[in-house]
């Protein structure tokens, strides 16, 4: 939900559609809800509910299709136009939404996109953002929010829907543990599991974490020999042991003890320069996009589907490891996550 | 020298020759733009953001061959340069597609008829600009018009003009159109380009590469391509893997792992058996046409960082690789995927080859640039 022109399906055609950003200026006004059952890894139905903003529209919402609109919502998502001209009638219009959330569909999660924030030049972003995120967390009294600047023209429109997608998936953190050990296996710096169609980050593997801290790993952990511990640019820092419950807040962040310590935005960068790359694919030559392969001075990576609904992209560091190798071992990985990816949803 | 600004990785000794571009055009044309999205890896959009230009501005690039091309700002004429046409091997003059023509195009013609007395050698290169703000049907058609109106005065002038040679390009910098352009532009101010040609043309040859680019990294521009005709699409497409290419690199660049992995490449062995997969029965029926080039030398202990990108409809599927050839050119090529899975180490033997061959060229070229005291 959001005001009108805020930019709710311009963001849902760019995740669910593979539509670049410039087409966007092409849309027209949602009359009313548009409703949209998008699969997501495969068996995972997401009923996407875009509701048109006009003030109308909006009324009707709160008041004679509350109870309709506001059941059996996992997640509500609302955008803000950061340059919106009515502030004070957005934040109206959300307080009321919260309340009939609340009644409605108490367990609800609740995202807030401060959206259009590249219309906000770049050194001023970051105040700008922590303003409204300060405004609008007194303005949800108390309600758990998770707050992002987004904009369609780059990766922290990824960034914001794959924490949202990562709260749908019931099982995240086992798929996150059994990608922890295919990076073992590959002596890999680092697996990603993608969605299929919306190259949103599911889940990654948990990075290195030299010095094991003694409270959080099995015995398992000491049999890494990863060659990271003794490297210096690694200084001892207090650890902070991931819990694997909070692991979706935690991993694309700053991973305080990664010695590699790879770029912050990786993951949602991937997922644009994926997206953008595959629908070139199909733009210009009408073809899918399949695979990549990466034999960098850095590093080599390979990036592969690795069940019918998921890609992974493997990143390794060490000289020795060859990009054969990483394709070998995804393939030798494939079955075991297609059993995962059944359990987790039926358990959902 | 306070307004010379260089790019590119910095081998180019400073006492070398540079193939001289002059860029110039009404004021907001897009000069400045096309230089910085081409050269310095700006975003389109970020053009939005960018002032007027008050004084000519020299910039180096290095490429194939060391450049220097010289931003004007508007009001600059053949007159005001500090030195004489003759020294420039191009001029883009660039003209707003929406502009109203009358000004820009009694500038341009201005250009173009004392660069005929002064300079009879240099190329001529009109970019009718900003055309993706315009439908197809109505670009075209400005296009046209734009065109016709410039030899329509230069031949008004004296009958001897309307033989110059000008070239009409549309471009854009938010699409491909200025990379096509300016790549084009590029290929004749470059003497080894038949060398460059014929090794593409073999390379191809050899790994049955139904098209395969020379590209220039960072700028995108393509130096060389084989005989087979450029196909904007495959064009287009290969400017986005190179694109796509670049951003990944620095994403997954760790702080502690050495850059140097001194990975050395596998020695480049014979074709491969092909996978027992249920598709090699394809592979079998390739073409003898395949065979290994022998290289002169045996290859260097360097490595030279790859890639490739399967694509897969449903009939066919086509690979793009991609190859360093030097610190600024890769090879890009376009493959049947069952060719690169079946003979992806022939693949990088035609590489090898290709990539001294390259080297070779580069080099001569920058040794009869450099200026000996
Ligand atoms: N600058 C900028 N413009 C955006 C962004 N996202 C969307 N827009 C533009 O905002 C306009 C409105 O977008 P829509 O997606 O139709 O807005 P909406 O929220 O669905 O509007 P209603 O359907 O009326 O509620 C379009 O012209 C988009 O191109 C963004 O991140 N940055
Ligand atoms: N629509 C569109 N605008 C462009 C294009 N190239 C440049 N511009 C815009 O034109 C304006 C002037 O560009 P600039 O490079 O400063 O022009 P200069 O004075 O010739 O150097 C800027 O606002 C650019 O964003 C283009 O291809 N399309
Ligand atoms: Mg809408």
């Amino acid at each position: 939900m959001g005001a009108s022109g805020s930019g709710k399906t311009s963001m849902r055609s760019l995740i669910f559609s593979n539509n670049p950003a410039s087409l966007t200026a092409r849309l027209g006004a949602t009359i009313d809800v548009e409703q949209n059952h998008v699969r997501f890894l495969g068996d995972l139905i997401l009923n996407l509910w875009d509701c048109g903003g006009q003030d109308a529209f909006m009324d009707s919402y709160l008041n004679s299709q509350r109870s309709t609109i506001f059941s059996h919502v996992a997640v509500l998502i609302y955008v803000f136009d950061i340059e919106s001209r009515d502030t004070q009638k957005d934040l109206e219009y959300y307080k009321d939404c919260l309340e009939a959330l609340k009644k409605y569909s108490a367990g609800a999660r609740v995202f807030l996109l401060v959206h259009k924030m590249d219309l906000v030049r770049g050194r001023e972003r970051e105040g700008v953002l922590g303003k409204r995120r300060g405004e609008l967390e007194v303005e949800s009294g108390g309600m758990q929010v998770g707050v992002f600047g987004t904009s369609i023209y780059d990766e922290s429109l990824y960034k914001a829907w794959s924490r949202i997608v990562h709260t749908l998936i019931p099982n995240a953190s086992v798929l996150s543990k059994h990608l922890t050990k295919l990076a073992k296996c590959c002596s890999a710096t680092e697996v990603i599991l993608f969605e299929r169609t919306t190259f949103l980050v599911i889940a990654t593997s948990s990075p290195p974490t030299p010095p094991p801290p003694p409270t959080t790993t099995t015995t398992a952990s000491s049999t890494i020999t990863s060659p990271t511990t003794s490297l210096p640019t690694s200084p001892s820092k207090p650890n902070q042991p991931l819990s694997s419950t909070n692991i979706a807040e935690t991993t694309s962040t700053d991973l305080v003890d990664d010695p590699h310590q790879l770029s912050p935005t990786r993951y949602e960068r991937t997922s644009e320069l994926i997206k953008s790359f595959k629908h070139s694919c199909s733009r210009f030559v009408r073809e899918e996009f399949h695979s990549l392969e990466l034999e960098l001075g850095e590093f080599s990576a390979v990036l592969d589907e690795l069940t019918k609904n998921t890609y992974v992209l493997i990143v390794a560091h060490q000289g020795f490891v060859e990009t054969a190798a990483l394709k070998l071992n995804i393939r030798l990985a494939r079955k075991k996550f297609e059993e995962l990816q059944g359990d987790s949803l039926i358990s959902s | 020298m306070a307004s010379t600004s260089s790019n590119g990785n910095g081998s180019i000794p400073d006492n070398v020759i540079r193939t001289k571009i002059l860029l110039t055009g009404m004021r907001r044309s897009g000069k400045t733009s096309i230089h910085e999205v081409l050269f310095n890896n700006m975003q389109p959009k970020d053009t939005f953001w960018l002032e007027t230009t008050t004084r000519v501005r020299k910039h180096h690039y290095d490429t194939v061959i060391p450049l220097e091309i010289w931003d004007c700002p508007w009001n600059a004429g053949p007159e005001t340069l500090e030195i004489s046409l003759v020294e420039f091997a191009a001029m883009i003059f660039v003209i707003d597609i929406q502009d109203l023509y009358q000004q820009p195009i009694a500038k341009l013609v201005e250009w173009i008829i004392t660069a005929c007395t002064e300079s009879p050698d240099m190329s001529l290169e009109v970019f009718v600009h900003k055309s993706e703000a315009l439908s197809e049907d109505y670009k075209i058609e400005n296009f046209r018009h734009i065109q016709q109106r410039v030899l329509d005065e230069l031949a008004d002038i004296s009958l001897e003009y309307e033989q110059v040679p000008v070239n009409f390009h549309l471009t854009s910098v938010y699409d491909h159109t200025i990379h096509e352009a300016f790549s084009r532009v590029l290929h004749k101010l470059i003497s080894v380009l038949p060398s460059l040609e014929d090794l593409l043309n073999v390379f191809c040859a050899k790994s049955q590469a139904p098209k395969a680019f020379l590209f220039d990294i960072h700028s995108r521009l393509y130096v060389a391509t084989d005989a087979s005709p450029v196909d904007t699409a495959t064009h287009n497409l290969c400017c986005d893997f190179l694109s796509m290419l670049n951003a990944f690199g620095p994403l997954y660049k760790s702080v502690s792992a050495s850059p140097a992995r001194c990975r050395k490449p596998l020695p480049p062995s014979l074709p491969t058996p092909p996978p027992s997969s249920p598709e090699s029965g394809h592979s079998t029926s390739l073409p003898s046409t395949l065979s290994p080039i022998t290289p002169k030398h045996s290859s260097k202990e360097l490595f030279y960082p790859s890639a490739s990108t399967s694509l897969s409809p449903s009939a066919q599927g086509t690979t793009l690789t991609y190859h360093l050839v030097t610190p600024q050119l890769a090879l890009v090529s376009i493959l049947p995927t069952t060719v690169y899975e079946s003979r992806r180490g022939l693949v990088e033997f035609n590489v090898v080859f290709f990539r001294e061959g390259v080297q070779e060229i580069c080099d001569v070229e920058l040794d009869g640039r450099t200026l000996r005291h």
